[in-house]
């Protein structure tokens, strides 16, 4: 599928690549997700909702459906990857179209919602292709994908996405203390079976800094981890799928 | 012919209360819509639409939230880079 034209363009507030699909109706898709949930536009509804002073809000089937997954990752990650930034995830509770929340307990779905947009254009694809948005990406067929300090991946089926500082410096907030992360990554890469599962492992192998290995081994999960210096580690779930694609070949 | 006249002063101001109750009906109205419209962040300009995508795409999602994907070594020349953003 390498051969596919490729399109370009920025949205989200970033590059976007793609192949398989309509650049036109993927951008549409883009600008429908950065309505909804981008903290820099004042009429977002994301934005709306964070000036909101009622404990509860009505708000859209679309927003309340990305919430849901923002709470569910929440839960699932243990507070890791926190829709409140600040631990207080199990707080807002939402219900249908409602949502509870205490009145100044602001929002950011960016922890999901880049990775969903990136799930669902995919799922959109008339057929082989990918599509990537600031590097985190989801493909249908296999897709050739370079890595971060050099070398490349073949991801066969699923979702690839890296975390980490190294285009945007420590913004990655530790929930247990509302600080950026003190990791000793700099970039951590993940493999899932969606780009949600993947951008989610990679922010959760560098927020749980030396145990973000093992963490994503204890799940079949694939991560390379590069060090500060610049040096690479695989934990074993990458490096036994490399090995047994190469031993297969 | 007095009479007359009582009846048509009656009638003036039963007009200019009605318009009056109307008056303030809509203001108060509008006042509330607009207080709904800027209170309640799903009271969005646009249509609300649900999620695009096919229901097993959101079932996909959730299920799979901690599942690792398929790689195995490049072939190709990438087309696309992973990278923080």
């Amino acid at each position: 599928m390498n051969a596919a034209a490729v399109h370009r363009f920025r949205a989200m507030g970033c590059d976007v690549v793609l192949a398989g699909a309509d650049p036109t109706r993927a951008a549409a898709l883009l600008e429908r997700y950065e309505e909804a949930f981008s903290l820099f536009r004042a009429g977002s509804e994301l934005s709306r909702l964070n000036r909101a002073h009622a404990h509860v809000l009505a708000v859209t089937p679309f927003f309340a459906r990305a919430l849901d997954v923002a709470l569910s990752v929440a839960a699932r990650t243990e507070g890791l990857v926190d829709p409140t930034l600040s631990g207080r995830w199990s707080e807002v509770v939402s219900s249908g179209q409602v949502v509870f929340r205490p009145p100044g307990l602001a929002l950011d779905l960016n922890g999901v919602v880049k990775a969903l947009a990136v799930d669902e254009a995919t799922a959109r694809l008339d057929g082989d292709g990918f599509v990537s948005v600031g590097g985190d990406l989801a493909v249908r067929g296999p897709v050739d994908v370079a890595l971060p300090g050099g070398g490349a991946i073949r991801v066969v089926e699923g979702g690839l996405a890296t975390s980490g500082t190294a285009s945007r410096g420590p913004h990655l907030v530790d929930p247990a203390h509302g600080l950026p992360a003190d990791s000793p990554w700099e970039q951590v890469t993940a493999s899932g079976a969606t780009c949600l599962a993947a951008d989610v492992a990679a922010k959760v192998g560098f927020l749980l800094g030396e145990r973000g290995p093992d963490w994503l081994d204890r799940r079949g999960i694939p991560g390379r981890f590069m060090t500060l210096r610049g040096e690479i580690v695989e934990n074993g779930a990458w490096s036994r799928a490399t090995r047994e694609a190469l031993t297969c070949t | 012919m007095a009479e007359d006249s009582r009846i048509e002063r009656a009638r003036g101001r039963a007009r200019a209360a009605k318009c009056a109750i109307g008056a303030l009906t809509m203001l108060v109205f509008g006042a509330a819509f607009v207080g709904a419209r800027s209170y309640a962040p799903g009271h969005a300009k646009g249509k609300a639409t649900p999620l695009g995508a096919p229901a097993s795409f959101e079932r996909k999602v959730r299920r799979s939230v901690s599942q690792g994907g398929v790689i195995a070594p490049a072939l190709q020349p990438p087309p696309v880079a992973t990278s923080t953003s």
